[in-house]
């Protein structure tokens, strides 16, 4: 995916370990959005700092540094805190979406979600951002 | 040792009084004979005495006839001395014999016959013949101080007689007096030891009795208030002994019972726990795969895409919903696993191609991994179900990717060893550390560093170790956290063992 200077459109970055997984937020999303896909939780990491996009969806479960870390870390750095997050997980217990509200999360998308609410979590919170 | 029963016990004391009670009738018994000798004793003594005093009286009579004989001349006192000679015999052969076992009296009473004899004969008969002739002469002074003194003589040893009499009669009553004395102390001595041994067994029998029974009945409220680790120490007599020993053992097999219902308790719950993360598990591994296909599906229903990117997410569709036949397939063979339930179909096949198959199937072009694949080139024949073996390799194949970072090596080499044929798969992955290498072939069982990071069901190497097991093979890891892991698979080569039995069970087969 090429990151082009010029565009205008909210730039999401995409975290998830599995594969299919990413291509479909990225499908779904479809060309409103800028997205580009990182696999693991450092790299997410790296990639917010160097160019912080608008909006992140963002696995719990992932290789080495986990999506709740990512998300506490978002929040703790001032230059990141206002990005939009939406998490996306398998675990869906009450429990599970009260950690991730509570560690900073914007929204929690449970795994397996309908095309529509996830476009309209992402209009919505991009739209806030501008 | 072994225990005395109270029956014996209460023999013993029982017989114990009774030899008291014995000795204190032979004390009386020996004191009624003593008494009973002391007392034949005593009448013989009288009879001595008697015989004494005749004798005595007789020497009297004697003197005072022929006195009177030789003072009076009158023929009376002749006649009365004659008739008192006659007497002499008899009356002092009578006192010899009642003193004949009596040596000092013997020789007394023979003294006592030879002074009679010596009196009659030398000095009596003398004077009656001399006063018949010379009436003064035999009336002077000297004859008749002579015969005072014979007479005198005579009575002195009668006297000497009777005093030893007396004094035997007083020794032997003295002696019963002393052995009855003796005989009523051993008497009381002996009813004070009986009533004192009784009295001794009465609290001894409460003490070994009572005493325990109480113990028993609080230690069995205490059994009855719910603590069953309550035990009772040993000792007492054997009835008690066997009292405590059965109640130790009541309450052991008690303690023993709870603790097995605790257990299976425990277990139950441990399988209860497993159900409830085999749920959360499913319903979290399904999800993924699922969240996928239907996505999918509905942008594919809703939108229009070019063929070729049609193409692909009909392509992404069919591989998750695969995935989720494997984990149906997974969960299927856990549930047969824990049942017993799984049958194995045997055949005999080449192991190496099985392997070069199921490699093929995991890394296709484009493949995230590097393969090096080391396989011998002849086959590796072994007998066994070719799909079940089909999927722990693949199990393994598919850990080595899925916990390697993408771009390392998978090193699988197939090579025979003995009579083993050995498959090897290694990575150059996050590895597993020697605290959960231990657990990584239990179900549901995810190392903290895996479960956090990689999806899984945590039942792929429990159902590949007991596959491998049933094949009479071996599963084993070696890993280096950080470094990597060696998983390493052990078939027998050729005709299983479990066949030879199979043929048995089923002689159609040649």
């Amino acid at each position: 995916m090429t990151v082009e200077q010029a565009d205008d459109r909210p730039r999401v970055l995409v975290v998830d370990d599995e594969a299919p997984l990413r291509e479909l937020i990225v499908v779904t999303l479809g060309d409103g959005f800028l997205c580009e896909e990182v696999s693991d939780g450092e790299t997410a990491l790296a990639r917010l700092r160097e160019s912080p996009p608008d909006l992140v969806f963002l696995d719990v479960m992932l290789p080495g540094l986990g999506g709740i870390d990512v998300l506490k870390e978002i929040r703790a750095d001032p230059a990141l805190s206002d990005i939009g997050v939406v998490v996306v997980s398998a675990w869906q217990a009450q429990a599970d979406i009260a950690v991730a509200l509570e560690s900073g999360a914007d929204s929690f998308l449970p795994k397996p979600f309908l095309v529509e609410e996830l476009l309209s979590i992402a209009e919505e919170l991009a739209g806030r951002r501008r | 040792m072994r225990r005395l029963s109270l029956v014996h016990r209460v023999g013993l004391v029982a017989g114990g009084v009774a030899a008291l009670v014995g000795i204190l009738f032979v004390a009386a018994l020996f004191a009624i004979l003593s008494l009973r000798h002391a007392e034949s004793r005593e009448s013989h003594s009288s009879d001595v005495t008697v015989a004494t005093l005749r004798v005595r009286t007789l020497s009297a009579d004697l003197e005072s006839s022929l006195r009177g004989y030789v003072l009076s001349a009158n023929p009376r006192f002749l006649a009365l001395f004659r008739d008192a000679r006659a007497r002499v015999p008899g009356d002092v052969s009578h006192l010899r014999s009642l003193v004949h076992d009596d040596p000092p009296q013997r020789v007394r009473a023979a003294s006592v016959a030879g002074e009679l004899h010596a009196y009659l004969l030398d000095y009596a008969e003398n004077v009656i013949t001399i006063a018949q002739f010379s009436r003064a002469a035999a009336r002077g002074p000297a004859a008749g101080s002579e015969g005072k003194r014979r007479i005198d003589e005579i009575n002195g040893t009668l006297d000497g007689l009777l005093a030893a009499e007396n004094q035997r009669t007083h020794r032997a009553s003295a002696h019963a007096q002393s052995v009855t004395n003796v005989a009523v102390a051993v008497g009381i001595g002996a009813i004070v030891v009986s009533s004192a041994l009784v009295l001794l067994f009465g609290a001894w029998v409460a003490r070994a009795v009572a005493r325990p029974v109480r113990r028993v009945a609080a230690a069995a409220a205490d059994v009855a208030a719910g603590d069953l680790t309550v035990r009772l120490e040993g000792g007492g007599a054997a009835e008690v002994a066997a009292l405590v020993t059965a109640f130790n053992s009541m309450t052991g097999s008690l303690e023993l019972g709870r603790h097995q219902l605790l257990e299976q308790n425990e277990q139950l719950r441990e399988g209860e726990r497993h159900k409830r993360d085999l749920i959360s598990m499913v319903s979290h591994e399904l999800r993924t795969p699922l969240a996928a296909v239907l996505g999918f599906t509905a942008l594919l229903l809703e939108r229009d895409f070019p063929p070729d990117e049609q193409r692909r997410y009909l392509e992404i569709i069919d591989t998750q919903a695969r995935r989720l036949a494997a984990l149906a397939g997974d969960f299927l063979d856990v549930q047969l696993l824990a049942g017993g339930d799984l049958t194995l179909v045997l055949t005999s096949f080449d192991l190496v191609e099985l392997v070069r198959e199921q490699a093929q199937l995991f890394f296709l072009e484009p493949s995230s991994h590097h393969l090096v694949l080391d396989v011998p080139g002849e086959p590796l024949v072994i007998e066994g179900d070719r799909d079940r073996l089909s999927q722990v390799v693949g199990n393994l194949l598919s850990n080595a990717i899925k916990y390697s970072p993408q771009g390392e090596e998978v090193r699988v080499s197939v090579r025979s060893v003995g009579d083993d044929a050995i498959v090897a798969v290694a990575d150059d992955g996050i590895g597993i550390d020697r605290e959960d290498a231990a657990h990584v072939f239990e179900q549901f069982f995810r190392a903290a560093d895996a479960a956090a990071t990689v999806g899984g069901t945590g039942l792929g190497l429990a159902v590949a170790r007991d596959i491998v097991t049933s094949h009479d093979g071996t599963l084993e890891v070696e890993s280096t956290p950080g470094v990597g892991s060696t998983f390493v698979l052990s078939l027998p080569l050729g005709a299983r063992r479990a066949v030879v039995g199979a043929e048995q069970n089923a002689p159609s087969r040649q």
